[in-house]
């Protein structure tokens, strides 16, 4: 954390009701985006992130150190969605996590129509994108939506720095030969 | 950038002139990455893999809209209030109350004390010749401090600083309360809210350049002007003149950057006025001739002999460092 930071974190935790709000004015959006890839339920979404925030406050003297805010809120906020989701029981007798997550996918409204990594259409993109490992899916959100730090990812998805790294890099690996693919076929259609 | 014949993926993406290339911002890392890639085929894999994982993929953001945020909020807030945090005896409540407002006075007191003798208020950065700083601020804006030049503000205020010298700025933006900040030069004020430029107060003038985002020039005289990327503004306050150029091939200009000079059709003699002001040295030419020699490009700036280096290679001529002394002449074949 960097000073700023640090002091905002430290007003919270020591009750500053002040320095809560500005925590939770900045990570509202980007935490209910987050639960509602794998919830699938705005109502849902928003009664647990208040819960949540509610909970945060309140049990704020057990919190023990933390690195980031934001990482730590991804990380809190995507258990407690889990077990809310849990208990309303969807999915009887699954690996609840793996059945939600197998939920997460891009819409072509989210994608932005400019690309820096290749010309190909929004669309295509996405498709090639819900293509992707769940995991993949979900790391790719993580990094490049929500703009969190690969040490924050491995926390949130609880697997080493290492793994998030292989994770991106196999999912770049499969969105550049899908859209060469894509651009080769575009040309051969001209002929 | 030596050794790099035995590639890492993490490696690259950590490499800031590897990140130069992939965004095309620093003209000696274009080449030698373009000439790498050349020596390297058998890594072209992994080097297009960490370019696409850099650019990365751009996304549309879906905000929550900002009323519906804060009656989120203020519900939160109105559960939070009829929830007392620590479940103590009421005791030991008032107790804690008493010392609190205690606390609170003594809080008061030392704080009005503080503003009272308020001696040492302003923090102040100051470089020596060739010296560079990298200074994070309070808020987090970034601030390369060429050498040769002094930074300060106040500490109540840390997004008003007064700059003498070159600076490099990276403003962080704070959209939530649209605060800006302010450069000060003895010819203008810099207004900001969130972008990266150049400012440089030396030589009885002062130029900005902006690289990004947009600010507003406030001069002397009150009147104001909103720059746009790309342009230079060069200000006299003493010799009453403002000029406006634009980066451009065919114009001449300067640019320091953190790491790299950014020369366009300018003469060795005026280069060489800059390595002068940073690295405080004296220069003499040992033909005028020698002064005009034209030079366009970067030039690596972190070290003092590798930018004389990349000069001399520019221009051909060659480059005598003697004591606080350098002397440029043109070599005989």
């Amino acid at each position: 954390m960097d000073n700023s930071e640090n002091t905002l974190w430290y007003s919270f935790l020591s009750g500053d009701k002040n320095a809560f709000s500005v925590i939770f004015k900045m990570n509202y959006s980007e935490l209910y985006n987050y639960g509602l890839k794998f919830s699938k339920c705005s109502s849902l979404t928003k009664d647990c992130l208040q819960d949540f925030f509610i909970y945060l406050y309140t049990h704020r003297d057990s919190i023990k150190e933390v690195k980031s805010i934001k990482g730590y809120l991804f990380v809190s906020f995507r258990r407690s969605l889990l077990k809310k989701l849990k208990n309303e029981r969807r999915f009887v007798g699954v690996d609840i996590e793996s059945a939600y997550f197998s939920n997460f996918e891009f819409s072509p409204e989210e994608i932005a129509i400019r690309q820096e990594i290749s010309a190909i259409k929004s669309d295509t993109l996405t498709t090639i994108l819900n293509n992707l490992s769940p995991r993949e899916r979900e790391a790719i959100y993580l990094k490049y939506y929500s703009e969190l730090k690969v040490s924050e990812i491995s926390s949130i998805m609880n697997i080493s720095y290492q793994s998030v790294l292989n994770t991106i890099q196999k999912a770049f690996k499969k969105i550049r030969n899908a859209s060469e693919n894509e651009i080769i076929s575009n040309i051969l259609k001209k002929y | 950038m030596n050794q790099k014949s035995n590639i890492h993926l993490e490696g690259l993406l950590d490499d800031d002139s590897f990140k130069n290339w992939v965004h095309e911002s620093n003209q000696n890392d274009v080449a030698f990455w373009k000439d790498w890639i050349k020596k390297h085929p058998e890594h072209i894999d992994v080097v297009y893999t960490a370019k696409a994982m850099i650019l990365g993929i751009s996304f549309k953001k879906n905000s929550v809209d900002t009323t519906e945020i804060n009656e989120s909020l203020q519900s939160v807030l109105d559960s939070i209030s009829s929830k007392p945090t620590i479940k103590k005896s009421a005791k030991l409540m008032v107790y804690t109350r008493y010392a609190l407002s205690i606390a609170a006075v003594g809080l008061i007191i030392f704080f009005s004390l503080l503003n009272f003798f308020n001696v040492s208020n302003e923090i102040n950065y100051k470089t020596g010749f060739g010296e560079v700083a990298n200074i994070k601020l309070q808020d987090g804006t970034l601030v390369t401090l060429n050498g040769n030049s002094e930074l300060s503000y106040q500490k109540d205020q840390p997004r008003n600083v007064t700059l003498r010298g070159e600076a490099y700025f990276k403003v962080k933006s704070i959209p939530s309360t649209k605060a800006k900040f302010w450069v000060n030069t003895n010819d203008l004020t810099v207004e900001v809210y969130g972008t990266e430029f150049n400012v440089n107060s030396r030589l009885e003038k002062t130029d900005v350049i902006l690289d990004e985002g947009s600010i507003n020039l406030v001069f002397n005289n009150g009147k104001q002007k909103i720059m746009k990327p790309g342009e230079i503004v060069s200000v006299s306050s003493e010799k009453e003149t403002i000029s406006y150029k634009k980066i451009e091939k065919n114009n001449t200009y300067a640019i320091w950057k953190p790491k790299t000079y950014v020369f366009n059709k300018k003469t060795l003699e005026s280069v060489m006025k800059h390595i002068e002001n940073t690295y405080g040295l004296s220069v003499e030419f040992d033909n005028d001739s020698l002064k005009y020699s034209e030079i366009s490009g970067g030039i690596p700036n972190e070290n003092l002999e590798i930018c004389l280096k990349a000069i001399e290679k520019i221009t051909d001529v060659k480059i005598e460092k003697n004591k606080e002394k350098l002397l440029i002449y043109k070599p005989i074949n």
